[in-house]
């Protein structure tokens, strides 16, 4: 075949054109290496003062729009748009009005929500982000049609986020957990950050009972997933619910059987100065129950030494480990069984226990 | 006689084209690929992100950062250092001293306060014993692990075994992270349930300008040869690795800078005894997730950076990519039933296919080719004209794809940004092919007749940290 090849009377031809083009695109790449490095660097230094003379102009000017080019590329959004983000999560008040304001006179959020009309996903996903970061009420229904209409998951998790900043009250909530349980499962941090982001937001306007309402609503809601509660309430430990104890214990009661939801349930009541559940939670036979109740035995239940003193036993390394550290920390009777303990003949309650007194030795 | 020298002639011909084609090509693919994926991963991982996951107060998952360090006394204390400034909200650093016996375990006693710990380990993944384990009383997260020599794998699992966060990054003891190195590595586990594995970009400190453990200035080294390897690693990682991302067959996260999800690496055991166990255990985390259905992704990223020192005199040079091609070959050995088997789709037929046919058997069909085709010229089978033309397209098609690689770094990341640097390195992309990758072909044709030694061979370190006045004082 080879033979056949280079027999062809064509094959010098066709080598030195190889060759010939690749010499040229060698030379064409460098040169447009070179070219691009100068254009990207240059675009940079505009785009950052542009952010500069957007960020200045929003502190200090009543009417910043009258001060500042309007935009004319994609750099120019991009340099307004990062301008405000960053005013919008540093100030409060007048300035942020300013900067709310400036987003609709300079066009910069219709431009976004062109973009997150676009072909490509991760431009889509980009432009939501941005708008996201706007928290601009008037872009609620625009996130709720976009996701009706979105086939990329990847957008549909960011335009979720978008509204976790912009839901007012328990329906936009109950609504927001349907969409999210609508979706294949992504991680529980992103849950719970998007419930976090709603707490913030209500807690921000006093209205943190909407949360309360949503949450008893969800409690029996089948189209909320399980885990999805869960995040809930590790949102509510996060964001400090402080108002809502009873349906944190109403979770706590509904969901014995769920261990994940109550070690949620006893973290979050925990933070909020409850700690009722964790007598009951030290005997429970998952070992994250236990564990998660352990970590506060020392700061409501004196009385629990002696529950405490069995869980040294525990099958579970990190059982052990927290009631060890928990006697530690529960005064002269914890360190007095620990000690004794130490001298013990088990020898894992033993090591544990000579480290917790280490620890708080140290 | 006449029969066989028609068909070795032919057949060496075949071999040699083939194999140029397909080479080339795939590497053309990947920086294709590559493109994509980078262009993708810079819209979405924007600045604004970044800030979300610094101000949320607890949108992030700990992480335990494990440092294998055996006789990396020259080095250890910047290292650690570096990482105790890491930009991240909760971070333990669990630094493995592997039986050194240059004073590495003292030095850290005397610099970080070391007190003994009496915290019981728990033994998930086997290792050489473990004979004490320390505390800083300075920094309440440096925890410093001394136990006998056992190797680097060795050495990891034990940090795996001490440590107290469920994903682990493990880096070398000369290797620098920029402190928002792990921001943006760990951000991917908050973002996918289903990651089990990622790692970034390793990059070369050979030349730069460090100061208290951080990267100041970028720039080339000015040795030809230090110089060279990093146009190697821009074109390994940013066209190589993103490219084997695209098309999820990614096999190696470098055991420099790795970030794992510990119960995954758990699960198949650990790491591996091995001079290749960062190749290793991606393989088996892929032969442990397709074999129980398990939901998986392994990922490169190619904005968090660490930097490494590269070896600085051709011994040292040769003597790691001996290392490097062994642990391939044991690599693939060990996890031999995942070539060309469909059971595990892309990652065999894409991934382990290219290691087995392009970096295990490259390196003899190239051999080949060096001996056959000057035979075939003087032998007149093979004339002048078409030599030449060959010998041309392979150079200008490598070097294309070398600059490429450049262009990819330029274009997304700008580390590089003197103009001269810039030009150099595409001037070494010619230079790379006369010598340079003619040594290296040789050194992987030595590894693959000695695979089975399983030594490490020593490396020398060079103090590149030049401490500030007060430091020093």
């Amino acid at each position: 075949m080879l033979d056949s090849i280079t027999n062809s009377r064509y094959f010098y031809h066709y080598v030195g054109a190889a060759v010939t083009a690749l010499t040229v695109f060698n030379v064409f790449e460098i040169a447009f290496l070179l070219w691009n490095k100068r254009r990207v660097e240059r675009s940079e230094a505009k785009r950052l003062e542009l952010k500069r003379l957007a960020s200045t102009a929003l502190i200090t000017a009543t009417a910043p729009a009258a001060l500042l080019p309007a935009p004319a590329s994609d750099d120019d959004y991009a340099a307004y748009s990062e301008a405000v983000a960053s005013v919008l999560d540093s100030f409060e008040g007048e300035i942020a009005e300013r900067a709310r304001g400036l987003i609709s006179e300079l066009g910069i959020d219709a431009y976004y929500r062109r973009l997150a009309r676009h072909r490509l996903w991760y431009k889509r996903g980009n432009a939501v982000d941005i708008l996201a970061s706007f928290r601009l009420p008037a872009n609620r229904e625009f996130f709720l049609a976009a996701f009706r209409q979105e086939p990329a998951p990847e957008v549909k998790y960011r335009l979720l986020h978008g509204l976790s900043r912009l839901a007012r009250d328990h329906r936009d909530i109950a609504e927001l957990a349907r969409l999210l349980s609508s979706l294949p499962y992504l991680t529980s941090k992103y849950n719970e950050d998007v419930f976090f982001n709603v707490i913030a937001g209500l807690k921000a306007e006093a209205r943190e009972e909407e949360f309360g309402l949503f949450m008893r609503g969800a409690m029996d809601d089948q189209a909320v997933r399980t885990m999805v509660k869960r995040d809930i309430l590790n949102a509510c430990y996060a964001a400090v619910c402080e108002k809502g104890r009873p349906v944190l214990k109403a979770y706590y009661s509904a969901f014995a059987h769920e261990p994940e939801v109550l070690v949620a349930c006893i973290r979050a009541l925990a933070r909020v100065g409850d700690f009722s559940a964790v007598p009951q939670a030290l005997g429970h036979p998952d070992w994250r129950v236990r564990m998660a109740a352990l970590k506060y035995a020392d700061v409501c239940c004196a009385q629990l030494v002696p529950e405490m003193r069995a869980l040294l036993r525990d099958p579970n390394y990190h059982v052990r480990l927290n009631a060890a550290l928990a006697l530690a920390r529960s005064g002269d009777t914890g360190r007095a069984v620990l000690k004794a303990e130490k001298a013990g003949t088990d020898k894992f309650a033993a090591q544990m226990a000579a480290y917790a007194l280490s620890q708080e030795a140290a | 006689m006449k029969l066989l020298v028609w068909l070795a002639v032919h057949f060496s011909q075949y071999v040699v084209f083939f194999y140029f084609l397909a080479v080339n090509a795939t590497y053309s693919l990947l920086i294709v690929f590559a493109l994509r994926d980078i262009v993708r991963h810079v819209y979405l991982s924007t600045a604004r992100a970044a800030r979300r996951q610094l101000a949320g107060e607890f949108y992030y998952k700990p992480v335990t950062i494990i440092v294998p360090a055996y006789n990396e006394a020259a080095v250890v204390l910047q290292s650690v250092r570096a990482l105790l400034n890491l930009h991240y909200p909760e971070f333990e650093v669990v630094v493995v001293n592997d039986g050194s016996t240059d004073g590495t375990l003292a030095l850290l006693k005397a610099e970080f306060g070391l007190t003994f710990s009496l915290r019981p380990v728990r033994l998930q993944v086997p290792h050489e014993e473990i004979q004490a384990v320390y505390r800083s009383g300075k920094y309440p997260n440096l925890v410093v692990v001394d136990k006998l020599n056992g190797g680097k794998a060795d050495a990891i699992n034990a940090g795996i075994n001490v440590s107290s966060y469920p994903i682990f990054c493990s880096i070398d003891a000369d290797s620098l992270l920029e402190p928002d190195a792990l921001l943006k590595s760990s951000k991917l586990f908050l973002d996918d349930d289903s990651l089990i594995a990622t790692g970034g970009i390793i990059r070369v400190m050979n030349g730069c300008t460090v100061k208290d453990g951080a990267v100041l200035e970028v720039g080339l080294p000015a040795s030809t040869l230090e110089a060279l390897q990093v146009l190697e690693y821009t074109r390994a990682f940013l066209s190589g690795r993103t490219g084997w991302n695209a098309l999820k067959s990614l096999l190696i996260i470098s055991g420099a800078f790795g970030v794992f999800r510990k119960d995954m690496v758990m699960a198949v055991g650990g790491y591996r005894r091995t001079v290749g166990e960062d190749m290793d255990l991606v393989m088996r985390l892929h032969r442990h997730c397709r074999e129980h259905d398990i939901p998986y992704r392994i990922l490169f990223v190619p904005d968090p950076v660490c930097w490494t020192q590269v070896p600085f005199d051709l011994g040292m040079l040769r003597r790691q990519r001996n290392r490097w091609h062994r642990g391939m070959i044991d690599a693939l050995l060990y996890n031999r039933s995942m070539i060309l088997n469909p059971r595990y789709g892309a990652t065999s037929l894409a991934g382990v296919s290219y290691f087995v046919f392009v970096e295990f058997l490259g390196p003899l069909i190239e051999l080949f080719g060096y001996v056959s085709i000057p035979v075939l010229w003087w032998f007149n089978l093979l004339n002048t004209k078409v030599l030449v033309l060959f010998i041309l397209l392979a150079v200008l098609w490598g070097v294309s794809i070398n600059i490429a690689a450049v262009f990819l770094d330029t274009y997304n990341f700008k580390r590089y940004r003197k103009n001269t640097d810039i030009l150099r390195l595409c001037l070494l992309s010619v230079v790379e092919f006369l010598g340079y990758r003619q040594i290296m072909l040789f050194e992987r044709l030595s590894a693959t007749l000695s695979f089975r030694n399983t030594g490490w061979g020593a490396q020398a370190r060079k103090i590149i940290d030049q401490p500030s006045k007060e430091a020093a004082r």
